[in-house]
């Protein structure tokens, strides 16, 4: 089981003729992901790392049948690409790129809504299921086969908890990173959903950071419907107001958006709260 | 890029949305200047009609006054440079009408209410039943019904010049890459709407294909500001704080992070500084001149980097040689993993550099270093 990616996930990899696609698409194989083809327009022939390249998508997608895309498609033809990816067939789509103007960002997750398209991104890390299958950035050394589900705006912070988590012998399911926002094709609440329903997660880590109300909504859903132990980390407890810190919404506005606000939420929806990876791994213990 | 009002106005006047008419006065060009009028303050942030930013005058010598007297303040911090001065509207009713989007909602959103005029998110908090939320499916548009819903909501009577009126609104958003178009107050008068003020704010991502947009507007914002008008660092962000430990991180969540753990641990952050998940060898450089240029009186500077895109081989050669053309006396604590991080740690090695894995010893280590200790 695992979530969004599996052993039976094909990928096809969307820019894979430019630096980060190359670079990208040797650590992907490198893990074991099956990547079976990739796209860039013009490069049609050309092989990259041993997977074919095609012109098209819908070139890539006769005979191989992928089931997920990761692209690496510059920001300006991001969704154009996205839009040919869906059309073709595929069913999830990682945006890595940040900087994707937002009206396409929006345009992109209508498309995706109306064809039942999971969009991870954009600006996002990926997902890995530890021993079954990668699909991102997440180096490999800081993630092992486990039943922790762990959700994180941040890639970063993902890999942190990850390696903290790995290095105790803790190991997780899927690791998912949604992006630094402030839009995203999925949020914490639709990867809680995931990891409730999933038999292989035991424990559900939620990483989140200041800015936005997206964990909320996440904790009312933990409230309503998740019976499984959830740890949860909010980072930007030390943040000054009104500064962005990085991510686009990473802002403290007011009281809106604080991590005390965040913390408070996800306590009263019954999730254990930790301030640092090393207490994530510390209460998990303790959950036994 | 926030705009100021009357750069938004601008762009509504050319959209065919209703404003006052009115003219653009600063300290050295007065030459606009005319009474009755409304003399306000164009500055970026919120809230200056409660702090005076907006004086209502009947003859010249108020308006005079009031001009002189508005470009001396300062609104949040902000000096004002610039007034808008615009013909008084004899008013009806104030509405407010805003179309953007957020993490929630995911798709553009309408936000309409009756009660305009005053601070909306007062008016969302203690009474959100007086504010219409639509949502709008960008690839469908905005379709009739949902504006006659507005209309309803507001109880205008004229609806084809409401129809009008928002789709324009609607196409603004749109086609300039606005992530926010917000009118507050539309008002009406006995010649129909009128957008008293414009809050406009364009995508910064969407530059590249906005040249001209962005040029002209931040090349007026730089006349108006002078320096102070954004400065383009590229993919740093870079907030000066008060602490004595310098951060420099190639995450935003492990940043936040950082920062928090820098506090737990008795120290206080000089400053945040987070490079983006995709960066160079330059953008390290580029970060470290930052932070030593800012903050010269830092007692250590924290390096995080945990790398996924980034490749810990150019993390470390931005900082060789950043160090080699920069001799740094403060004590530099290093975390480097992820990505060609084999690479990286070979790098530092060769230059004499100890590298750390572990976050919780490389922030301790940070922190006693800046208090004095070995």
């Amino acid at each position: 089981m695992a979530v969004l990616v599996d052993r039976s996930t094909r990928v096809i990899v969307q820019g894979i003729t430019g630096k980060s696609g190359i670079l990208q698409t040797k650590s992907l194989l490198d893990y074991g992901t099956s990547v079976v083809a990739g796209v860039t327009p013009g490069k049609g022939g050309a092989v990259v790392e041993g997977v074919p390249v095609f012109d098209s998508v819908a070139d890539a997608m006769k005979g191989v049948a992928p089931n997920a895309a990761i692209s690496f498609v510059p920001p300006m033809f991001a969704k154009d690409a996205a839009i040919e990816a869906m059309e073709a067939g595929i069913k999830l789509l990682v945006l890595t790129m940040e900087g994707i103007p937002k009206h396409d960002v929006l345009d992109i997750l209508s498309y995706a809504r109306g064809r039942g398209v999971r969009v991870l991104g954009p600006g996002t890390a990926g997902v890995i299921s530890p021993g079954k299958c990668k699909l991102g950035a997440h180096p490999a050394r800081m993630f092992m086969e486990g039943k922790v589900g762990v959700v994180s705006k941040s890639g970063a912070l993902s890999y942190e908890v990850g390696k903290t988590l790995t290095d105790a012998g803790i190991g997780q399911s899927t690791v998912v990173a949604l992006g630094g926002g402030p839009i995203w094709g999925t949020n914490q609440r639709e990867v809680v959903e995931l990891f409730n329903a999933d038999p292989e997660t035991e424990i559900i880590v939620v990483l989140g950071e200041i800015g936005g109300a997206t964990e909320i909504a996440a904790a009312e859903f933990i409230a309503e419907h998740v019976r499984k132990p959830v740890v949860s980390l909010i980072v930007g407890r030390a943040a000054p107001e009104g500064k962005s810190l990085g991510h686009a919404g990473a802002i403290i506005r007011g009281n809106k958006g604080t991590a005390a606000s965040k913390m408070e939420a996800l306590e009263k929806a019954g999730a254990r709260l930790a301030t640092s990876p090393a207490q994530v791994v510390e209460i998990i213990r303790k959950l036994g | 890029m926030k705009l100021y009002e009357f750069q938004g106005k601008a762009l509504f006047r050319e959209a065919g949305i209703p404003v006052p008419k009115g003219a653009v006065v600063t300290a050295s060009d007065k030459e606009g200047l005319f009474a009755p009028s409304a003399v306000k303050a164009q500055v970026l942030s919120g809230g200056r009609g409660k702090a005076g930013g907006v004086v209502l005058t009947d003859t010249l010598e108020d308006a005079t006054k009031a001009a002189d007297s508005i470009l001396s303040m300062e609104l949040k911090g902000e000096p004002v440079k610039a007034l808008l001065v615009e013909e008084k509207a004899i008013i009806r009713a104030e509405y407010y009408l805003a179309v953007t989007f957020d993490g929630e909602s995911r798709t553009p959103l309408f936000m309409a209410s009756a009660a305009g005029g005053m601070d909306i998110e007062s008016v969302a908090e203690h009474s959100p039943e007086k504010i219409l939320k639509l949502p709008v499916d960008p690839l469908w548009g905005l379709t009739d019904y949902k504006i006659r819903a507005m209309a309803d909501f507001l109880g205008y009577e004229d609806r084809r010049e409401f129809d009008g009126f928002v789709r324009k609104v609607w196409k603004l958003f749109r086609e300039k890459d606005a992530v926010l178009v917000e009118i507050n107050p539309l008002v009406v008068t006995d010649k129909g709407l009128l957008a008293l003020d414009a809050k406009v704010e364009i995508d910064d991502d969407a530059k590249p294909r906005r040249k001209q947009l962005f040029e002209a507007m931040l090349s007026e914002q730089r006349t108006l500001a002078g320096a102070a008008a954004e400065a383009d660092r590229g993919t740093i962000t870079y907030v000066p704080l008060d602490g004595s430990v310098g951060l420099i991180s190639d995450g935003a969540g492990t940043g936040m992070l950082t920062l928090d753990l820098i506090r737990d641990m008795g120290g206080d952050a000089a400053d945040f500084c987070e490079m983006g998940g995709l960066t160079s060898p330059e953008v390290m450089y580029d970060a470290m001149k930052q932070v030593f240029a800012d903050k010269p009186g830092i007692k250590s500077l924290l390096v995080v980097l945990i790398g996924g895109f980034n490749r810990m081989d150019e993390m470390a050669e931005g900082i060789v040689r950043y160090l080699g053309e920069h001799p740094v006396s403060v004590p530099l604590v290093v975390r480097l993993c992820g990505t060609m991080e084999e690479e990286g740690k070979a790098i530092m090695k060769e230059a004499g550099l100890p590298v750390y894995d572990d976050l919780r010893t490389a922030v301790a280590d940070a922190v006693r270093f800046a208090a004095g200790g070995e």
